[in-house]
């Protein structure tokens, strides 16, 4: 991997120029103040136990939005994306081939998320120890966030194999797919949607199943499918837009 | 094998606790484990989602040896069957039983007699009388609940194990019936079990002339020589008499009562006479003025509002430890690129200082925050209403609140006396409960349950207890006059003495203390007697330093709105017990405990009253 030229493209645009250091300055500076004053401010009243009781449920939940939405945008190449080289360059220019290509941005794509949940962490297991969570639940926490982030991402990557040389497309469109489908997919049935289901987990309850064509599918079966299913569907786009891409 | 043997020869009442005993037969090796039964608790009628409770014992059966296991168990509801299992190392079986083949639907009567001379004598529709021997009585008060009168005919005690009469007393004082029938054989009845129960002293018999009490508009019969025990009044009230001989003779027991007629009913020429039914039937009846106290409120409303107030858990909340340790984190975040950048560290190596510098952090934070501050893993707390019975005993209606800061089980153990343990069932809840686990043994009664972080389970205890502290009232003319004499082991503190129209403070009444107080009663208050008019007692402008006790008070015992319950021309006396002694134990240091009671008298301003 240490060899993949898209790979080594993404780490030094983002961490020997810095430009990728704002996407996590964002993310720890949204983070670390809801945490604090989601514990502070339940303290002001007299029921103040409750900002530790729900501590780790509100920091876990802004994590999970904050990482799909940088996670779609890093893929999407929305940060420095005038230090990227575009797919043809590497897929004509530099004879790279397709499966190499995808290879280094999915890869990336994870060192981000990694990297991401590694900077959450300390935040994270704070809240859980403060909320007095179960170790297990948030170990199962963060392997949540890691699949969100993923499932998610790679229709960032979808997004600029299809839509390379039409920016404003792209961003239009992922910002749609996170409202519809982080925010909007709650309204419809609420075991669909992430926040939805990593807040039922948490606080141990039970979502109703999904029943359709005439058979009750469990609420996480139903969940894990449909992410399963979408986030297949953005990895095989993405591979067709590169092919696509290489081919032409 | 398992044989259950349910209620009182196969029949117990609907909605009350009843005895199961379990026959565990052992034809093979001998075999250690543990004897469950599983009821079900809650459900539709309870308002809250059904919930199972387990009542477990620790059983070694012998080989080739069979063992009989006593239970008391208390299922909401009967259309799921009741599953009994044995599970050992090498053995399981289990057993279930469908409930619906055995309920009445109205409490049990139950004869104890010997000599089979009385005939089934009641015809109430809702009640069943149940022949049984004094052995086959369970050694535990609960599994009397539902049972409303025990007959006692031509009986001997002297068999009762010291665990069925501590059982047989406890019931009464709890508000239990027992009827004693005088026989021939007058010898039974000065053997000490019964003496104790009884509130004469017989002496032996004599033939009398009998005129029970004519119906309306009937003439009066009179049955001439009947059998007749000869008895001396040691206590209680004689509400007939016969040739100068106490006939019908009733004490009070706490809450309970004990009738003694001293006729021979089962040998003629009573036991052949056609009223006899009527009469029974009469003496059997309960008493038109026995009231009960008005409950206290015990709901997650109650529970909301005090789990909102500082002084239920002091939750330390590490903010400013938090707000220091973020800055820390983030300075050093910030930190690793800038050194990297100008010592040019490769990435392998910011990476490796990086994952150090937020493991070190996430383990040292995560210990810090899991053991700052000393935060309990859960509060268990006891408000209990102390009514008084009379004899120095006091029914104690005691809610319960256990709350959790932590994922845990919680083992509660109670003291003796406790009569019930009722689960509040949560409308907020849509999950099922988990099951509670009732465990007997080592003369403890104990409750197991887990609960979940910041998770809490109400409880709603009754229990007969121990507190001699008498409160008089008479009332002449204008005046009221008040008597109390505390001999209980605890200070009162913020009595108060409510009547319509007026209250009046009564400060500390320390133990050992005893007074008599003449309060003035408004005429014009008294005479309305009006329960529409809230202003007759009003609890709403009484405040307490406690924050707790204020909202227990105003929330719990004597809750908003329902003044006019106790307002009509009543007298309100109640008092804070300092100290109280707590009853439900939860042996774990790591859980606060937390306990609050209160003594309450209640009563009509008609004339003189005791309390």
């Amino acid at each position: 991997m240490s060899r993949n030229p898209v790979w080594r493209e993404s780490l030094a645009v983002f961490f020997f120029d810095g430009h990728g250091y704002q996407v996590y300055f964002y993310l720890l500076a949204i983070l670390a103040p809801v945490e604090f004053l989601s514990l502070y401010v339940p303290s002001l009243d007299a029921q103040k136990w409750t900002g530790s009781a729900s501590l780790f449920k509100v920091s876990a939940v802004t994590v999970l939005l904050l990482l799909i939405y940088f996670s779609m945008r890093v893929a999407n190449q929305e940060f420095a994306s005038w230090r990227f080289k575009p797919l043809r360059h590497w897929l004509r220019e530099q004879g790279q081939g397709a499966a190499s290509v995808i290879q280094g941005q999915l890869a990336f794509l994870s060192a981000h998320i990694g990297l991401s949940l590694l900077l959450c962490a300390p935040l994270l297991a704070w809240a859980g120890a403060i909320s007095r969570t179960p170790l297990e639940r948030v170990a199962l926490t963060f392997l949540l966030l890691s699949f969100y982030g993923l499932a998610y991402g790679v229709w960032g990557l979808a997004a600029l194999a299809l839509w390379e040389r039409r920016v404003e497309n792209r961003q239009v469109f992922i910002r749609c797919l996170f409202v519809t489908f982080v925010i909007l997919s709650a309204l419809f049935y609420l075991p669909l949607n992430p926040v939805g289901f990593l807040l039922a987990y948490l606080s141990r309850q039970e979502l109703p199943a999904m029943t359709l064509f005439g058979f009750a599918w469990p609420a996480p079966w139903a969940h894990f499918s449909f992410h399963v299913a979408f986030a297949a569907g953005g990895l095989a786009l993405h591979r067709w837009g590169v092919r696509r891409e290489a081919d032409s | 094998m398992i044989e259950p043997r349910i209620g009182f020869r196969g029949v117990f009442q609907l909605g009350r606790p009843f005895p199961l005993e379990v026959e565990l037969s052992n034809s093979g090796a001998p075999a250690e484990g543990v004897l469950e039964v599983q009821v079900w608790k809650g459900g539709a009628t309870k308002g809250g989602a059904p919930f199972l409770v387990n009542y477990r014992r620790d059983v070694f059966l012998p080989g080739q040896a069979r063992k009989t296991v006593h239970f008391t168990v208390d299922p909401d509801f009967i259309s799921r069957p009741m599953a009994i299992g044995f599970t050992g190392p090498s053995v399981r079986t289990i057993k279930e039983v469908d409930l619906r083949r055995y309920f009445a639907p109205g409490p049990l009567l139950l004869l104890l007699s010997e000599s089979h001379l009385l005939a089934p004598f009641t015809d109430a529709p809702q009640s069943r009388l149940i022949a049984m021997s004094p052995g086959e009585l369970a050694p535990d008060p609960r599994a009397l609940l539902g049972v409303s009168h025990i007959i006692l005919y031509d009986q001997s005690l002297r068999d009762l194990s010291r665990g069925q009469f501590f059982a047989l007393d406890t019931w009464i004082t709890a508000g239990g019936s027992l009827v004693i029938i005088g026989s021939l054989n007058f010898a039974l009845y000065q053997e000490a079990q019964l003496s104790r129960l009884l509130p004469v002293r017989v002496t032996g018999t004599r033939r009398i002339e009998f005129a029970p009490p004519a119906a309306k508009g009937a003439r009066p019969t009179k049955v001439a020589g009947v059998l007749a025990q000869e008895a001396r009044l040691l206590n209680g009230k004689v509400l007939a008499e016969a040739d100068g001989m106490p006939i019908v003779v009733e004490a009070s027991r706490g809450r309970g009562r004990i009738t003694y007629l001293a006729l021979d009913i089962g040998r003629p020429p009573l036991s052949h006479w056609e009223g006899l039914h009527g009469y029974l039937r009469h003496l059997l009846t309960p008493r038109e003025s026995e009231d009960v106290a008005p409950r206290s409120e015990w709901s997650d409303a109650v529970f909301a509002q005090l789990v909102a107030s500082p002084t239920f858990i002091s939750t330390y909340v590490p903010f400013a430890s938090l707000f220091f340790a973020i800055l820390i984190y983030l300075a050093g975040i910030a930190l690793i690129p800038w050194l990297g950048q100008r010592f040019r560290w490769t990435l392998r190596t910011m990476l490796c200082a990086l994952v150090a510098f937020v493991g070190a952090g996430t383990v040292i934070g995560y210990l810090h925050f899991l053991r700052g501050g000393n935060i309990p893993d859960g509060v268990l707390m006891s408000s209990t209403v102390l009514e008084s019975s009379g004899d120095g005993y006091v029914e104690a209606q005691a809610n319960l609140a256990l709350f959790s800061t932590q994922p845990r089980p919680y083992d509660l153990r109670m003291e003796r006396g406790w009569m019930e343990l009722t689960p509040v069932s949560s409308r907020l809840r849509e999950n099922s409960e988990p099951a509670l686990v009732h465990q007997e043994g080592g003369g403890a009664s104990r409750y197991h349950l887990p609960l979940r972080e910041w998770d809490y389970r109400l409880f709603r205890m009754r229990r007969v207890d121990r507190f001699p502290l008498n409160v008089q009232f008479e009332t002449l003319g204008d005046k009221l006059t008040m008597r109390i004499d505390n001999q209980s082991n605890n200070d009162l503190i913020n009595c108060w003495l409510l009547v319509p129209g007026q209250r009046f403070e009564l400060g500390q009444i320390a133990r050992g203390e005893s007074w008599t107080k003449i309060f003035p009663l408004r005429r014009d208050a008294r005479a309305s007697g009006d329960p529409a008019r809230p202003a007759d007692v009003s609890f709403r402008d009484l405040s307490f330093a406690d924050k707790t006790r204020d909202i227990l008070f105003h929330s719990s015992f004597f809750p908003r709105g329902g003044e006019a319950r106790w307002a009509s021309g009543a007298a309100v006396f109640f008092a804070w017990v300092k100290q109280p002694e707590a009853r439900v134990h939860v042996d774990d240091p790591r859980i606060q405990t937390q306990d609050f009671a209160l003594f309450r008298a209640i009563v009509p301003l008609g004339g003189e009253e005791e309390e």
